[in-house]
């Protein structure tokens, strides 16, 4: 009835557009860090000097260096990049199937999408970690084995949110229209569902990069992702970890690199909740 | 306007402003003890927002002016919070829709005895036996342990009144009571307010059905435009309509109409044999025959829930039968078969223009963009209206919208879906007229599916009454 939902109470837009924005210009220092980092920083993010070790911030070395010497602004900058690209392949490799096969259960219905629900729920039976871990075993601190693993677990989220709003907008009655006035599939999926099923995924695809980043530093952090001396954030802080007493900053760092990554990729995908 | 009536609720010169200006404005009014009062027009015309002054539930943004004595009290003085005070105690709403406003998690009964237990503070044990008490007084104690999608729209409604019988309000504002109802489960539904009324309830009815305003009786304020153009006792509004507005209210009611005449038949364009359809072990009709032919237009009436929307699909080739068999005259294609939809904006992709919609479909067929202009100005739809959104046109435009937009495909049969339930008269009459001339002009096949008996006389060659399979 219109007398009730006049007074429906406006949300508040500009709230959720600033944290929107907070996350995107977040994400964008972060990227520039990550991608003009590398170049601009001359010095190697594996080169060793051992005179330099865990030399404090703001002296010669820009945000200090590490036990072993190593210059902790290049790690940095050489971590995040590599955080963003796993993390990215990842989503890429997780969404692209999970959202294929979600349109492909949602138009065909019938065994098709049995057979999808059904290997859906196995693979989400299945402890994610041990996927990723079986598969290191096969190539111990390669980036392959490690990104497939994350992506096997992902793409159900994906499969499945697109398997049901796809069918629930194919159950209306302007598809139904439409396929009678003579549009085909092509038509309704570009202008019908897509607009709707779009806003969605970039939201999850978000929030796919952000466990994506938190799921490899883990892993490296416990030793099974990537090995040293590849500049992992999570690597990174395990091996600074000993020296906390001398040097706490330098173990917050990369902390508070993966912190803030996370932090950025959750509040834009806040924005595009709404 | 001077009519004396004992006046319980009075209203004085309330006008409505928003920020652009007034949208009510000047609106006297008054209802007592046996005297309902029924506010009829089209939606838009300002009606509820007269009804949402009562309440005091205005939209922030909208300021009230004049008077609005309920008891000797000015409710417009009151602040906020007293007003709310009254709700569920002194002045009870019966929702629009009111299967949607109930909790979909509980069953009826419990729902019922909240408003004994928190809004009176009674005891659990004492709440659920007035509860009971509540529902039986609306011939709905079977419906007491069933959840809400269990129940009809009637009992729906029922339970709404139990509710309000619980809260023992003296003033009942009903919005829209049967919005969504067919006829049988309408009358049922203002046979009980009527009921209410006679126990000396206050009743304040908004609606744009005027059979409601009818079977109320009392008194009855017409409104446009946010304003009352007429006000009186409902017999001689009825009978003796003064403003012209109202004359065309009353006129657009399906059994005002003239009888459209029969036209003779060419061969079948579709027809269906032996048809039979079952949902579960339940058979919706089995052993149909139904033919429609140019020119020619078929009704098929019964209560809701009969299948008869199961027909038309069957005949569109949406829905498969589960015997019988469908035959097109051989040589049309598939497109020249098209549905009207009873709810216009769904029949609408959400997030495109219209201009859009009907481009991409003139590009699609190998038309031309005039056959769409001459089509608007056939059915006299402003050409400003096709750059909006279908959530921003009327339903009475979007149904011609939707007319337009299978006319340009230029259709042998047309499957009307309940097409203007969901209009008000005004526009249901435009539509259903334009629908007829069309038919005339261009030899079309129509099936139509209502449960307004009048609109199916009216304008049909035939109706096809559907079997009483079960009942709802």
């Amino acid at each position: 009835m219109s007398t009730f939902d006049n007074i429906s109470f406006k949300r508040p837009k500009t709230g959720i557009g600033s944290a929107r924005l907070a996350g995107a210009g977040l994400l964008i220092l972060l990227g520039g860090f990550s991608i003009v980092g590398p170049v601009v920083i001359p010095s190697d993010p594996a080169a060793q000097d051992f005179g330099a070790s865990l030399a404090p911030i703001g002296g010669d070395y820009l945000l200090g260096a590490d036990h072993y010497g190593r210059s902790l602004v290049a790690r940095l900058a050489h971590g995040a990049r590599l955080s963003f690209a796993m993390a990215f392949l990842t989503m890429l490799a997780a969404a692209l199937p999970g959202v294929l096969l979600g349109l492909l259960a949602a138009w065909k219905g019938g065994w098709t999408e049995r057979l999808l629900e059904f290997v859906a729920t196995v693979v989400l039976a299945l402890p994610g970690l041990m996927l990723v871990l079986l598969l290191l075993a096969f190539a111990p601190g390669n980036y392959g084995p490690l990104f497939l693993g994350l992506a096997l677990t992902l793409w159900v989220e994906f499969y499945r949110v697109t398997k049901t709003t796809t069918r629930t907008v194919l159950a209306q009655p302007h598809i139904e229209a439409a396929r009678m006035l003579g549009f085909g599939s092509r038509y309704i999926f570009v202008h019908y569902v897509l607009p709707v099923i779009g806003p969605m995924i970039a939201t999850l695809s978000a929030f796919a990069m952000a466990t994506a980043i938190i799921a490899v530093s883990t892993l490296s952090a416990i030793s099974v992702g990537l090995q040293p001396p590849t500049p992992e954030l999570g690597s990174m802080i395990v091996e600074l970890l000993p020296y906390y007493a001398e040097a706490p900053m330098h173990v917050l760092l990369p902390a508070t690199l993966i912190f803030l990554l996370v932090l950025g990729l959750q509040l834009l995908a806040q924005g595009d909740r709404a | 306007m001077n009519i004396q009536v004992p006046s319980d609720v009075s209203v004085s010169g309330l006008s409505i402003h928003s920020a652009e200006g007034a949208i009510v404005s000047d609106v006297t009014l008054a209802l007592g003890r046996g005297q309902p009062l029924t506010l009829l027009g089209e939606s838009g015309s300002g009606k509820s927002l007269v009804a949402q002054a009562i309440m005091g539930n205005l939209p922030p943004e909208l300021r009230a002016t004049g008077r609005v004595l309920f008891k000797e009290a000015d409710l417009l003085k009151e602040t906020p919070g007293q007003r709310r005070r009254r709700w569920g105690r002194s002045i009870s709403l019966l929702p629009q829709e009111p299967w949607l406003a109930l909790d979909p998690t509980m069953r009826v009964a419990p729902q019922v005895a909240e408003v004994h237990r928190y809004v009176k503070g009674r005891a659990a044990a004492e709440s659920a036996m007035a509860a009971k008490k509540n529902l039986s007084e609306v011939a709905l104690s079977t419906a007491e342990g069933l959840y809400p999608f269990q129940i009809s729209g009637g009992m729906g409604q029922r339970a709404a009144i139990a509710m309000a019988h619980a809260t023992d309000a003296e003033l009942l504002i009903a919005d829209e009571p049967t919005k969504g109802l067919d006829a049988a489960l309408r009358d049922s539904v203002t046979a009980r307010l009527r009921q209410e009324v006679e126990r000396g309830r206050l009743l304040l009815t908004i609606t744009h059905d005027v059979a409601v305003a009818r079977a109320l009786g009392g008194t009855i304020g017409v409104m446009r435009d946010g304003r009352l153009v007429e006000y009186g006792p409902s017999e001689r509004l009825l009978t003796a309509p003064e403003h012209p507005y109202t004359k065309t209210l009353l006129a657009a009611e399906p059994s005002q109409w003239e009888r459209h005449p029969g036209m003779t038949s060419d061969k079948p364009v579709v027809a269906g044999c032996g048809l039979e359809k079952r949902y579960g072990d339940k058979v919706l009709f089995s052993g149909l025959d139904i033919t429609v032919a140019a020119g020619e237009i078929v009704s098929i009436a019964g209560a809701s829930g009969c299948g008869k929307t199961t027909v038309g699909n069957i005949l569109l080739g949406l829905t498969n039968p589960d015997a019988g068999s469908v035959e097109r005259k051989a040589g049309l294609s598939s497109s020249r078969f098209q549905k009207l939809y009873q709810d216009p904006p769904a029949a609408f992709a959400p997030s495109q223009t219209i201009r859009r919609g009907l481009r991409d479909l003139t590009r699609l067929h190998g038309k031309e963009w005039t056959d769409v202009e001459r089509l608007l100005d056939r059915l006299r739809l402003p050409g400003a209206l096709l750059d909006r959104l279908p959530g921003q046109i009327s339903g009475g435009e979007l149904q011609r919208f939707a007319l337009l937009r299978a006319l340009l495909l230029d259709p042998a049969f047309l499957f009307a879906d309940e097409m203007t339930s969901r209009l008000d008269p005004v526009s249901q009459k435009e539509v259903i007229t334009f629908l007829l001339e069309i038919v005339s002009e261009r030899r079309v096949a129509v099936l139509m599916v209502t449960h307004d008996r009048d609109l199916a006389d009216r304008v049909s060659t035939r109706v096809v009454e559907l079997g009483h399979a079960f009942t709802c």
